[in-house]
């Protein structure tokens, strides 16, 4: 069991990466940044859950920003109904998400590849539509909650009240997303994950509950995604339904491939990609209609040129430097 | 496409001869609740009217999901591009007829464009990822639709515009109906649409090619069948079918990029119905979606959310065709 606490060079990087944006980013970002910044990391968590579930069992979903919304609906529902701390709210809408990913996972237990995937797509597309015509409670009465005119208060957490704290706070729960999925890939799940990806069939032989395992693993994603949509709440104190459109689980899952599914320099890479370059385009004085036409083009060129993602590129050219260091 | 069920034995019982066409009698069924459900207490006049343009709008579904399976099917390409093919083409459709071009002209403009879009990507791009994962192939076409996306909004940015079709201002009555040309058009498009491309796969050389080449790339591969061109004529037929759908949806619903881009997801799940696989199965769950989809509008309940029904419908459809079946480890997908 020594193992399971070891920590990689990959690890190290990755720690070192969160602790210097933790503490560097907030110093010299202005507003506009770090707001960027915060929902970035938001959108990270649910891209690290997409990813992990594609890179270990191979199955794709294509709902992960519809079940943010999901998280995120019950957190901004939970904050204007009681007077619950952020955290527990958190929590809440993060259980909550993950049992949307069980009712979810349910035709996986039967369906796979692009079947799989679709039926999730199915679910965003719905999803979707709820989103638009019921909108997110924002302090109005009722069970939708939905009033007109300005949104009610929204509370942050009590240790992060300021920007730059909740972007702390954000960069925290990232790490210990990132520290649950490591967790779960050195313990028993991981090592059964691992068989039933290298063949199904030796893995039932071996007596392992495929079903429950894959439902396992669409629980997690969900509970990724249910944080990352409260955070994301937290972070915008109301939100808007065009944020969870299908097109953007669609683009969520792309964007997880292109970065590199398998570690967490990919999820960053992603993340980056999905809410940094715009910004940036944007910041620039692009289009942003052009900007999209950047984005499309990236993304294929990724998709074509990068098998492992870029953070595989990346990771490649930094091995190749070294061994010829040691040569 | 082989729909025909196996013959049964005389003299079996009543439900072991019914068991071929279970899937049938429950949709015929489940349809049949639903217009009551939802129509019931109104007038059939009214009735008839909500049916008869959600045919149109479920035609528009139907000629989407035919255009995906059929690329599918040959390719193994779930086009997401789709849409934005047939949103360029009704664009340039648009301006072609704002200067004054003579319509035909600016109509077949809207398919060539549509189906230069499309065999640019399916000649240029899809090769380079023809060994890749199924998912990630088609997400790969989601880049290219928002690259067309992009610059379509780019060149014509939001304002309120529409094609009218000569076929819009003549309308016939029919069991004290009006119903436009327009809309009958597109539902016996879709029709002719299913039969001819059964026709073509069962009784042509290249048809025959494209049958092998959905039931086993590696085989087909194997047997001299030349890929590349019977792929090459997959995206064309796509690609038709795209600038086709493209117009008729600027022409019925709305002219508005983005909103013809994203009608690829409905008719993904119209594609779904028919498992990806059967023409005459997408149809029917096209037109089934949008009758739906229409008739939810008398339900004061669901009024609100009647886009969804594609969705629920593609979900329920599914479930109900994996009734039974146990994840066992046979096959590709």
């Amino acid at each position: 069991m020594s193992g399971v606490w070891r920590i990689t060079p990959s690890g190290w990087a990755g720690l070192a990466l969160a602790l210097a944006c933790a503490l560097i980013l907030p110093a010299f970002a202005g507003r506009y940044w770090l707001s960027v910044a915060t929902s970035g990391g938001c959108f990270l968590i649910a891209i690290a859950g997409v990813g992990f579930m594609y890179a270990r069992l191979g199955m794709v979903s294509l709902a992960q920003c519809a079940l943010m919304g999901v998280g995120g609906w019950v957190m901004l529902r939970l904050n204007h109904a009681f007077a619950l701390p952020f955290e527990v709210n958190l929590i809440l809408a993060a259980l909550v998400t993950m049992v949307c990913g069980f009712v979810l996972a349910l035709p996986a237990l039967r369906l796979r590849g692009l079947y799989l995937a679709l039926v999730t797509l199915m679910a965003a597309g719905g999803l979707e539509i709820v989103f638009a015509t019921f909108q997110f409670p924002n302090g109005g009465t009722g069970f939708g909650g939905v009033q007109m005119g300005s949104a009610g208060p929204f509370r942050r957490p009590a240790l992060a009240e300021t920007p730059e704290a909740y972007f702390r706070y954000v960069v925290a729960c990232a790490v210990l997303g990132f520290l649950l999925i490591e967790a779960h890939r050195r313990l028993a799940p991981g090592r059964t994950w691992a068989l039933i990806r290298r063949s199904e069939a030796a893995a039932m032989a071996a007596g392992v509950h495929v079903t429950l395992y894959k439902t396992w693993a669409f629980g997690i994603a969900g509970l990724l995604a249910g944080a990352a949509g409260a955070l994301l709440a937290g972070s915008l104190g109301l939100l808007d339904a065009g944020t969870f459109r299908a097109s953007e689980s669609v683009m969520l899952f792309a964007l997880a491939v292109v970065g590199g599914a398998h570690g967490w320099l990919g999820a960053v890479i992603a993340a980056a990609l999905y809410k940094v370059l715009p910004a940036g385009l944007n910041t620039l004085g692009v289009d942003a209609n052009l900007a999209f036409v950047i984005f499309g083009a990236g993304l294929l060129h990724a998709v074509i040129t990068a098998p492992q993602g870029i953070a595989g590129q990346l990771t490649g050219a930094l091995r190749r430097i070294w061994a010829r260091r040691d040569a | 496409m082989d729909l025909a069920p196996p013959p049964a034995r005389v003299g079996a019982p009543i439900t072991m001869r019914l068991a071929p066409y279970t899937n049938w009698i429950a949709f015929a069924v489940a349809m049949a609740a639903v217009v009551l459900a939802l129509g019931w207490g109104a007038r059939p006049n009214m009735l008839g009217l909500f049916v008869a343009s959600g045919l149109a709008v479920g035609s528009l579904y139907a000629l989407g999901g035919i255009g995906l399976v059929v690329l599918y099917r040959a390719t193994g390409v779930l086009n997401f591009a789709f849409g934005a093919a047939g949103a360029a083409g009704a664009m340039v459709c648009w301006q072609l007829l704002d200067w004054g071009l003579w319509p035909p002209a600016a109509w077949a403009a809207c398919i060539a464009v549509a189906l230069a879009i499309t065999l640019a990507y399916g000649t240029l791009i899809a090769p380079r990822l023809a060994w890749r994962d199924t998912v990630v192939k088609a997400v790969a076409t989601l880049g290219f639709a928002l690259i067309i996306l992009g610059i379509t909004t780019y060149i014509w940015p939001d304002d309120p515009r529409s094609i009218s079709l000569p076929t819009d201002d003549v309308a016939i009555r029919f069991l004290g109906l009006r119903l436009t040309l327009t809309r009958i058009l597109v539902v016996v498009a879709s029709i002719a649409i299913v039969v001819g491309i059964w026709a073509f796969l069962r009784f042509t050389a290249v048809g025959l090619q494209m049958r092998a080449l959905a039931n086993d790339r590696d085989l087909a591969a194997l047997t001299g069948i030349p890929i590349l061109r019977v792929e090459t004529l997959a995206w064309g037929i796509a690609g038709v079918l795209a600038g086709f759908t493209g117009l008729m949806f600027a022409t019925l619903i709305r002219l508005e990029p983005v909103v013809i881009t994203f009608m690829v997801i409905p008719a993904i799940a119209a594609a779904i119905c028919g498992r990806l696989e059967s023409l005459v199965a997408v149809l029917l769950g096209g037109l089934s979606m949008g009758v739906v989809e229409n008739l939810l509008t008398l339900s004061d309940t669901f009024r609100g959310v009647r886009p969804i029904a594609p969705f629920v419908i593609a979900a329920l459809v599914l479930l109900w065709l994996q009734r039974g079946q146990r994840l066992t480890f046979g096959g590709r997908e």
